[in-house]
């Protein structure tokens, strides 16, 4: 087939965008295509849809292609283009322009009044076939399922219309471009803008992480399956091996990383007999299964596994580890137990003296806390973990750091 | 369906093009401008074309289309569950959308659908009046380009009043916090949080204020791939404009573009790593973190005596 910058499928340049974005350090031999033209094939299309954030190094290993984005500056998540590139056929578009214009007047046609209209409208220019009645009929069971044409049966014949009312869009201008980007599937947001005037630039946005927009369609699957109490058979893709593999789950909420943008998917997994997180990024397809006959029956164990959650890790076998840290603050820094305070998620902060503030959490997986806990580094007096392997960590990582920015070497006084 | 060509840039693009086209005067010039405007980069070599040749039979030879009006898609069910669902959020009583339309539509998704683990537990207060008011100020001087009185608590606790040229609402999702970026030099961010009173003032020339221009710094980090760190790092460090090169084997030269005032979040977040991460520049950055490092060494190894510290670390 010959090349086109649309594509009829997602999942492959949900891949590359990825890996453009993420890493950007992989020659093109390194990806993982069949082979280099399409490799090639799909660099080119996200050129032609990302030009202005496509950047490329040329050293002694060969090119490399990346995206890169300071997401402060950005109006709109570029990311977004991707999913405006589906193909389509001709007479897809055809039918998209001549359908709505022929339903624009508001009354109800039925499908042979369309069908003629049709006829008609492509009889306009002679050199072209008339489309079959079952192409026609078909786009208009599409439509209806989209949402885009109502139908009503006036005797034995079926008569469509535009939905009778619609949204205010007008009233809606400012909230649909904050949440366009805020919310995790802000691509419809996205779609929206698009059928409006361009704004004027009064949002921006700091923290901001754009890589999960590649993953919204596995969101929308996820979300339907949670909205009707489905079960759902996922397939994800071990990070490590590579290798896809499927489970059995009942999907009950989506846990985000506001410091990071991951998404995952929180479970009941059937094979496990527990809770488990799933990456987004790594599920490849979500199936829909039969519904749960007793959804609300993991209520009551989801809001007990909630509390002692510190991210998105059960530990191995729900047991639990303790944590304790004192923080040494001096007497103008007050920001130091506000940070405490906000950042402590599940975890209690006290006041112990004047210029010490403790803070105690029980978690099911305490290594899970090491990056937070060392933001604290410099100010720490005493930090106890129960879980011994922890410790080590936390011990061998300091001795480590000690080593890696000089002056004393190693050193067994870090304890 | 989230994946649908009726979303799609080109089925924009086409509506774009019919629209001037039932309105009269489509030429083949603005054609092809509106095409390099809405479109792809590589667009321009398939649409004109497919119009002008019949493959699309929506223009005739002379520009002109056999539609009767201009083209206009409605809202698809899933736009319409989307803004259901944005009902339910505590931050669209900041904007008070219009809710007809969407009476009997379901929304997306229920509000405790999404859990954001590791958001700061002081956001900013979204039911509370004053503050909605605020906001809708601040939003009626962006859009009208108006100065504005502002009386608000500094960090420290310090009232004071100013007036101020806007600019910018800007919002972080893991402080989930607003923001307000002005064209001061001197407190030039206001926290919205931190607002007490909010007046609207005259118009104000664009032109005749400039923005203050951020300050940027260049972070050269070498990264271990241990543990997945080339990952975690490369996903948390991804907002930043960034290039990575592979030195060696599981090594990698990291460089990254920040703005200066954000230096210290940024030393802790570099901390965060452990020692899978080695700051190379810049020198102030590697002081600071060697003095945090250090500090911290002499904690663990004498228990106790933080209070004869001198040696204090700022954040």
């Amino acid at each position: 087939m010959p090349y086109s910058e649309l594509i009829k499928s997602f999942d492959k340049i949900r891949g590359y965008m990825r890996q453009f974005y993420v890493f950007g350090f992989k020659r093109r031999e390194e990806y993982d295509a069949k082979s280099l033209r399409s490799y090639d094939n799909e660099r080119r299309r996200v050129e032609s849809w990302l030009g202005d954030y496509m950047s490329f190094r040329q050293n002694e290993t060969g090119k490399q292609v990346f995206l890169s984005v300071d997401s402060r500056t950005i109006r709109h998540n570029p990311l977004y283009k991707a999913f405006k590139a589906k193909s389509f056929t001709d007479n897809d578009l055809i039918l998209h322009c001549y359908l709505l214009d022929l339903l624009s007047d508001g009354t109800a046609h039925s499908a042979h009044q369309l069908i003629e209209g049709v006829a008609e409208l492509l009889g306009k220019f002679p050199k072209l076939k008339l489309l079959d009645d079952s192409t026609i009929r078909k786009k208009l069971r599409e439509y209806e399922s989209l949402g885009l044409i109502t139908s009503e049966k006036q005797g034995r014949e079926l008569f469509y219309r535009l939905p009778p009312c619609s949204a205010d869009l007008a009233s809606w201008k400012e909230a649909v471009e904050f949440f366009a980007e805020e919310d995790p599937l802000g691509v419809i947001g996205s779609y929206l803008l698009d059928r409006t005037e361009e704004g004027g630039e009064v949002f921006g946005f700091k923290h901001h992480y754009i890589l999960h927009a590649l993953d919204g369609e596995i969101l929308l699957s996820a979300l339907d399956a949670i909205g009707s109490h489905r079960r759902i058979c996922l397939t994800n893709v071990s990070l490590r091996s590579g290798n896809p593999k499927k489970h059995y789950a009942y999907p009950l909420k989506i846990y985000v990383s506001a410091q990071s943008g991951r998404q995952y998917l929180l479970c009941w997994h059937d094979g496990l007999r527990r809770m488990q997180f799933f990456r987004m990024d790594a599920i490849t397809k979500i199936e829909l299964a039969e519904p749960e006959p007793e959804p609300d029956r993991f209520a009551d164990s989801y809001a007990r596994f909630r509390k002692n959650l510190w991210g998105v890790s059960g530990g191995r076998y729900h047991t639990m580890d303790h944590v304790e840290m004192d923080v040494w603050v001096e007497d103008d820094e007050w920001y130091i137990p506000q940070r405490l305070e906000r950042e402590r998620r599940y975890g209690h902060v006290e006041q112990i003296d004047a210029h010490t503030w403790r803070f105690t959490a029980d978690v099911y997986d305490s290594s899970e806390m090491l990056p937070w806990l060392r933001t604290f580094i410099g100010r720490i007096v005493r930090l106890e973990f129960s879980n011994p392997m922890v410790r080590r960590r936390w011990r061998d990582d300091l001795r480590a750091l000690v080593r890696a920015y000089g002056e004393g070497g190693d050193n067994d006084a870090v304890q | 369906m989230l994946f649908s060509e009726v979303y799609s840039c080109y089925f924009r693009t086409v509506e774009t093009i019919l629209t001037e086209a039932v309105k009269g005067g489509l030429t083949e010039q603005r054609l092809t401008e509106l095409v390099r405007e809405k479109a792809f980069a590589e667009s321009v070599l398939t649409i004109p074309s497919n119009l002008k040749d019949g493959t699309w039979p929506l223009l005739t030879e002379d520009l002109k289309t056999p539609l009767r009006s201009v083209p206009q898609m409605p809202l698809t069910l899933l736009e319409k569950r989307w803004l259901k669902a944005l009902l339910q959020d505590p931050r669209i009583r900041l904007f008070s959308p219009s809710e007809a339309g969407l009476e009997d539509i379901e929304p997306l998704y229920a509000p405790d659908t999404f859990v954001y683990f590791d958001q700061y537990n002081d956001g900013d207060p979204y039911d509370d009046p004053d503050y909605i008011a605020h906001f809708q100020t601040i939003l009626q001087a962006l859009r009208e380009k108006r100065k504005l009185r502002i009386t608000f608590t500094g960090a420290r606790g310090k009232r004071n009043t100013w007036v101020f040229v806007p600019y910018k609402l800007e919002y972080s999702v893991k402080d989930d916090k607003f923001r307000l970026l002005t064209a001061q030099t001197y407190y030039g961010t206001v926290n919205l949080g931190r607002i007490e009173a909010c007046e609207l003032l005259d118009h104000y020339s664009p032109k005749a204020f400039h923005l203050p221009q951020v300050k940027m710094d260049t972070l050269v980090i070498e990264l271990t791939d241990e543990r997945n760190a080339l990952e975690r790092a490369m996903v948390h460090f991804s907002h930043f404009e960034k290039e990575t090169e592979r030195i060696d084997g599981d090594r990698y030269r990291v460089t990254l573009r920040y703005s200066r005032e954000d230096e210290t979040e940024l030393v802790i977040r570099l901390l965060s790593f452990g020692p899978v991460l080695k700051v190379l520049s810049p020198q102030t950055m590697v002081d600071e973190l060697r003095k945090r490092i250090q500090r911290q060494r002499w904690l663990s190894s004498k228990p106790g005596q933080a209070e004869i510290q001198s040696n204090r670390v700022k954040e």
